[in-house]
């Protein structure tokens, strides 16, 4: 029964946990945007004050954080695609063919998963300096991508599990090759998964912290979350600045993810077969 | 010219047999009707055709090429498929145009925009859409082409998959229970249309269905189907008429052929108490076969039902009847003869009659049978097997 109380209430909680989720951005723009003497004060400033916007005109001339975003950008969106581009075939060969070790090279991608990223940072670190990878943005995303390809193929696995096979059949007779299957057909079909696989590496890179702290030397390649790190000093910490910094860190992000929820829908199948 | 040769095709999946060893020949513009139980290898037997599933031995030749070891674009074959298959991200438009445009497809179709904008020029070439629109227009899908298949029904699904099909002008077509997803009007409506695109396109037509009317009111030949093997090859005249064994005799017709237990005694059959004197068709038959124990296989409509205590009749009595229509059907119970009805749910010793119009028995009642002896055929009651020519079409 749906009386007006139960809706109230049911509303109620909502916005409970929305401020509670909410708050901590709303707490970063707030002190991005309040003075050096307020930030201390006994009564916190609990609405932004526009006349602080110079904090940012400042981070901007005494950071390098533009730098830094763009880095952190060219390491997400290099890690999206270099994911999705190599877990498209094994996702779709998991899916779809019979071979020895199925089961086994299924477990092992999954087992990847169970070890935590700072195990891995000494040995990684010892074969990208035999690679020259060091101290390149190319061997990062190559690090991201190896955490992030796992995941992916399995969750591209269990969308293209999904896709009825008499589709790709009606294909082989209308003429496509496999490949033409997978990349005319099959991926398509599974977009939002598609979608939805992107938003995940893309905030794998853009959030990712150990390999970025440890693979990279030079001031000038580093990624903003490691830039924002550099501000939590052990004497002082500029809280508005790094609050500055933090906005203009999740923005980007924000948008990304706006751009691509859209394509992050259900029912693209519906149609095509019976069911 | 697209005739279908089978030559000793057969199909194991491990073990199992699939198909067991088929010779097949289908003349060019014939409509093939593989008809069977599930799991009577039906469907396998067409995607060997069509080149979805490998051969484990045996030929295929399609024109008098062989062709099972071709891909399945390879052999000039349309399939249309139960579930429809459509593509669920491309309009009806795209959907019917696709086989055309994979005609002429390069490898860089796949790339982002450029291979969007050369497949929609493919698309939009006069060849291309005027065949498009032309398929549309005799499936009445004109008004729908630029919608998503997930807007459409189940009826207007399956006239986009047929689009499909006929775009390509291919030799054969081959559909695998095209209709068996559809409620039953539309699919009544459906079978019509697709005898119809057969006389209209020609091409040669091979039929998958488990549904015996579907069969019988489409194919000019049937291939009745069990356990991989073909009982029968014949037009559904000659299957209903004189069906090859016994499996046949019971699977095709509603309700199926009666086969009573007989013994042959001179020139005459007995059954029960009654003693009929056969026709010489029947007994030249029954002489060869030097066998006493027969199965007398009759069909509900040439038993005429009677008052009880009839001479040269069964006696027996009704255990229910049944009104469909037309006619009614009426199942009686024999006193003395009996069946040999193998099916599930069988009441021994009970045979089905139809009578036209509306019978006025009632559960119980003493009935007598006269059975029309030209119109039956006798089976070994050893084999299964037919022992006599079957009655002479006339």
């Amino acid at each position: 029964m749906k009386t007006p109380a139960s809706h109230a209430l049911r509303m109620a909680l909502i916005m409970v946990l929305l401020s509670a989720a909410l708050f901590p951005i709303y707490w970063m723009v707030v002190t991005s945007l309040t003075s050096s003497a307020n930030l201390f004060a006994d009564r916190p400033q609990m609405v932004p004050d526009p006349a602080q916007a110079f904090n940012y005109a400042e981070t901007f001339a005494k950071t390098g954080v533009l730098l830094w975003l763009k880095n952190s950008a060219i390491v997400a969106i290099g890690t999206m695609v270099l994911s999705i581009l190599l877990a498209i075939l094994p996702a779709y060969a998991l899916s779809r063919f019979r071979f020895h070790g199925k089961g086994v090279l299924g477990f092992v991608l999954f087992a990847t998963q169970m070890l935590p990223e700072a195990m891995l940072v000494v040995p990684l670190y010892a074969i990208f300096a035999k690679l020259l990878l060091l101290d390149t943005l190319g061997g990062l995303i190559l690090a991201n991508a190896a955490f992030t390809v796992p995941v992916i193929t399995w969750i591209l696995k269990g969308a293209i599990d999904g896709v009825p096979l008499e589709i790709e059949e009606a294909a082989r007779i209308d003429g496509c090759s496999r490949l033409d299957i997978v990349l005319g057909i099959v991926l398509p079909i599974v977009a939002p998964t598609l979608a939805a696989a992107s938003v995940i590496a893309f905030f794998h890179g853009w959030n990712e912290y150990v390999f970025a702290q440890t693979l990279i030397l030079s001031q000038e390649l580093r990624t903003a979350s490691v830039g924002l790190a550099s501000f939590v000093g052990e004497l002082s910490t500029p809280i508005h600045t790094v609050m500055a910094i933090g906005v203009m860190y999740t923005l980007p992000a924000v948008a990304f993810y706006l751009m691509v929820q859209r394509y992050v829908v259900a029912g693209m199948t519906a149609g095509s077969v019976k069911g | 010219m697209a005739s279908i040769t089978l030559n000793h095709v057969a199909k194991h999946f491990g073990p199992k047999v699939a198909i067991a060893d088929i010779d097949l020949n289908v003349k060019d513009g014939e409509f093939l009707v593989l008809l069977g139980p599930s799991g009577c290898g039906k469907s396998t037997l067409l995607r060997m055709l069509a080149g979805l599933e490998t051969v484990t031995s045996g030929e295929i030749h399609v024109g008098g090429k062989r062709v099972d070891q071709l891909p399945p674009s390879a052999r000039d074959m349309a399939f249309v498929f139960q579930s429809y298959a459509l593509y669920p991200h491309m309009t009806v438009r795209r959907n019917i145009a696709f086989p055309l445009i994979m005609r002429q497809f390069k490898w860089w179709f796949h790339l982002p925009v450029i291979g969007g904008l050369a497949k929609r020029r493919i698309e939009r070439s006069p060849a291309v859409s005027d065949l498009v629109e032309k398929t549309a227009k005799t499936l009445s899908l004109t008004e729908m082409l630029d919608r998503y298949p997930r807007t459409l029904s189940g009826g207007q699904r399956q006239r986009v998959a047929l689009g499909r099909a006929m775009v390509r002008q291919p030799e054969v077509f081959l559909m695998d229970e095209p209709l068996s997803n559809l409620d039953a009007k539309l699919r009544s409506a459906m079978r019509a249309e697709i005898t119809r695109l057969h006389q209209r396109v020609g091409g040669t037509f091979v039929y998958v269905t488990h549904d015996q009317v579907e069969a019988m009111t489409m194919g000019t030949r049937i291939a009745l189907m069990r356990d991989g093997v073909i009982q029968q090859f014949g037009t559904p005249r000659e299957i209903y008429t004189s069906p090859a064994n016994t499996y046949v005799a019971r699977f095709i017709g509603t309700p199926p052929m009666n086969l009573i237990e007989g013994r042959i005694e001179g020139n005459a059959i007995r059954i029960g108490e009654a003693l009929l004197p056969l026709p010489a068709r029947l007994l030249a038959a029954a002489q060869a076969a030097k066998a006493p124990s027969v199965l007398l296989g009759i069909r509900p409509g040439a038993l005429a039902i009677g008052p009880a205590g009839a001479a040269g009749g069964l006696a027996g009595s009704v255990s229910f009847v049944e009104h469909v229509g037309a006619e009614s059907v009426i199942a009686v119970g024999l006193a003395q003869a009996r069946t040999a009805h193998p099916e599930e749910g069988e009441v021994p010793g009970e045979i089905m009659v139809t009578t036209s119009g509306y019978s006025e028995l009632a559960r119980g009642e003493a009935v007598s049978l006269s059975l029309d002896l030209s119109e039956t055929v006798l089976f070994s009651a050893e084999t299964g097997h037919r022992l006599d020519p079957g009655p002479a079409f006339g």
